[in-house]
């Protein structure tokens, strides 16, 4: 697959908040939690955040170079609450050995940061007891603010966004003038983004940004860190951004309330002079060439 | 009593079109002893839907009690702990009964599951009373008028069986297990699968015995035996230091038992519905062929069984 596409693709593999949520009222968005992939124009696998959608994504990887243990992937991790790890262990390729993951997280060391990933390992909570049990080579390193990772042919750097009592990190994926930008989990404060977070949203080609909830749900669930879709098309206007990607809903959400969301977020984008921005809800399975 | 599932799914939640008949939660039971509280088997996503509809009840005013049963802290048998609406309003009061550890109280695993940075919620906040009541196998005791009883099983880093009687009738939750023919689980990481139907050390042999018949005498009678059944006789055989079983190990224990009825449970978070489907019938089949006088049923989501007085 390597040099026959022209520019980026976007895949998602799970689009929803907090914890998974199967049944039929969420068949058409998805109910898996976070995981979104970047393929770059070099071919090399990127992949940002490791919710339940991490499972099937492995399984579709078998067939190429991960089933042969001769795969290497970069995974962002934005921040370690449990729907964007709970992936981790029921990721086909990561037993295999000779695959190569590098994943970078914000974390004041690499140290402190694979200590986070052996917790969720632990025999307590997982048969797995260590990241030693894992097979393939799985190597942890810290991103700091002014941390700039290489990974085939794209340029990734990232800032933390305040996420309740935390933070997560956005990350921008840059490759030549076209650009992702997963800035999940955000909770602003009444002053909005930060200066260093609009700097990175700047006119993006793409910008996935956290929908968790509409304003009302917000009000009654402020000390969680999520956005509503409000924020999101604040910032998609004031960064100047082409395409607004909607992401991480709430588990309560039925298809039709994202339906219901999806339309809110358009009428907010238009009243804020954001009518050409385009606007996507993601859902799993979603493609998007950048 | 009713016995309700609201989780049937092992290992990882399932969300999508495949898994819509028999669910993707990960494991949660419910035994509602007729006109008093409930207790609940297991913590799984599936805990988060039982949550809100006991929001509906007395526990929406925070006048509530509840008791969860955990057979292990696997997380997809605690998930949907942080995800339990009763836990967030004063007043109500909590019963967490789980297996004793050697190095650590009870409480403190559950706190750590909560803990920053993994969720943004620590146990501390929950505003309910919550307490955590540490146990050993062969422990029994009552909840409200119900009698429990538990005993231990073939799985990694150890789990518990549990049998609730009340109501003139009896229900065992027996997940996670492996068969009690090939390997023993415990504490030890195991790397390498053990040879399948291979000797077995007589110590380990013995041990595993009279684990087995422990099980087989909680079960003795009961009027529903819910069953790990994860694995086809295929998957068992690559896979026998996973800790779970096959249909076929879950209808040897159920005969032995003289339960009433068998319900397969704790389904590969893999298996379509459509495969389930097959399943069911297949096993159906050979109780009926071996003139069993017990009904297999397979459990999904919704699925409520009322046994004893209720009846």
């Amino acid at each position: 697959m390597s040099g026959q596409t022209s520019g980026m693709i976007v895949k998602f593999y799970g689009v929803r908040g907090s914890i998974p949520a199967p049944g039929p009222e969420t068949n058409e968005y998805g109910g898996n939690t976070s995981c979104v992939t970047v393929r770059t124009s070099s071919g090399h696998l990127i992949i940002v955040d490791m919710g339940t959608g991490l499972a099937n994504l492995g399984t579709s990887l078998l067939p190429t170079e991960f089933g042969q243990g001769q795969g290497k992937a970069t995974i962002l991790l934005s921040h370690s609450h449990w729907d964007h790890i709970q992936g981790l262990g029921f990721f086909p390729p990561v037993f295999i050995p000779g695959n190569q993951f590098t994943l970078y997280g914000h974390a004041k060391s690499s140290s402190m940061l694979e200590g986070i990933l052996e917790g969720q390992m632990n025999p307590n909570f997982s048969p797995l007891y260590t990241l030693k049990n894992l097979g393939a080579t799985f190597e942890v390193r810290a991103m700091t603010g002014s941390t700039v990772v290489e990974a085939g042919g794209a340029r990734i750097t990232g800032v933390p966004n305040p996420h309740g009592s935390t933070t997560a990190l956005a990350f921008r994926i840059q490759e030549g003038d076209r650009s992702f930008v997963y800035a999940s989990d955000a909770g602003y404060p009444d002053s909005g983004p930060s200066k260093e977070a609009l700097a990175l949203y700047k006119d993006a080609t793409v910008l996935l940004h956290d929908t968790t909830y509409t304003p009302k749900d917000q009000l009654r669930r402020r000390n969680r860190g999520f956005s509503s879709y409000v924020e999101a098309a604040s910032a998609a206007v004031t960064s100047g951004v082409s395409h607004l990607v909607m992401f991480h809903y709430d588990q309560d959400y039925a298809d039709t309330d994202v339906d219901a969301l999806r339309d809110a977020c358009r009428a907010e984008l238009d009243r804020r002079g954001g009518q050409k921005i385009l606007l996507t809800a993601a859902y799993e399975g979603l493609e998007l060439p950048i | 009593m009713r016995v309700r599932f609201w989780g049937v799914r092992g290992s990882l939640p399932v969300p999508g079109r495949q898994t819509n008949r028999y669910g993707g939660n990960t494991s949660c039971v419910e035994v509602r002893p007729k006109g008093d509280w409930p207790i609940i088997i297991d913590a799984g996503t599936g805990i988060r839907r039982l949550g809100k509809a006991m929001m509906e009840t007395a526990f929406g005013e925070g006048a509530g009690t509840a008791s969860i049963l955990i057979s292990h802290t696997h997380w997809d048998h605690i998930q949907g702990l942080p995800f339990f609406s009763p836990f967030y309003h004063r007043g109500n009061e909590i019963h967490v009964y789980a297996r004793q550890r050697e190095d650590t109280h009870l409480m403190q695993i559950f706190a750590s599951q909560t803990e920053d940075p993994y969720f943004p919620v620590p146990l501390s906040n929950l505003r309910a009373q919550i307490d955590f009541h540490e146990l050993m196998e062969g422990t029994k005791f009552p909840i409200g008028r119900a009698q429990v009883t538990c005993t231990r099983l073939n799985h990694p880093w150890i789990a518990m069986a549990y049998r609730v009687d009340v109501d003139g009738a009896s229900v065992v939750y027996c997940s996670d297990t492996a068969p009690f023919n090939d390997v023993l689980l415990e504490h030890e990481f195991i790397r390498t699968p053990p040879q399948v139907g291979g000797p077995l050390d007589p110590a380990i042999a013995a041990k595993l015995a009279a684990m087995r018949a422990s099980l087989v005498q909680m079960c003795h009678g009961t009027d529903l035996l819910i069953y790990d059944t994860q694995f086809t006789p295929d998957e068992y055989r690559q896979r026998p230091h996973w800790g779970h079983s096959t249909p076929d190990d879950a209808i040897m224990v159920a005969r032995e038992a003289k339960v009433k009825r068998l319900c397969l449970y704790h389904h590969a978070p893999n298996r379509t519905d459509d495969q389930q489907d097959v399943i069911l019938d297949q096993y159906r089949t050979v109780i009926r062929e071996a003139g069993d006088d017990f009904e297999v049923l397979c459990a999904s989501e919704g699925l409520e069984v009322v046994l004893g007085d209720d009846e």
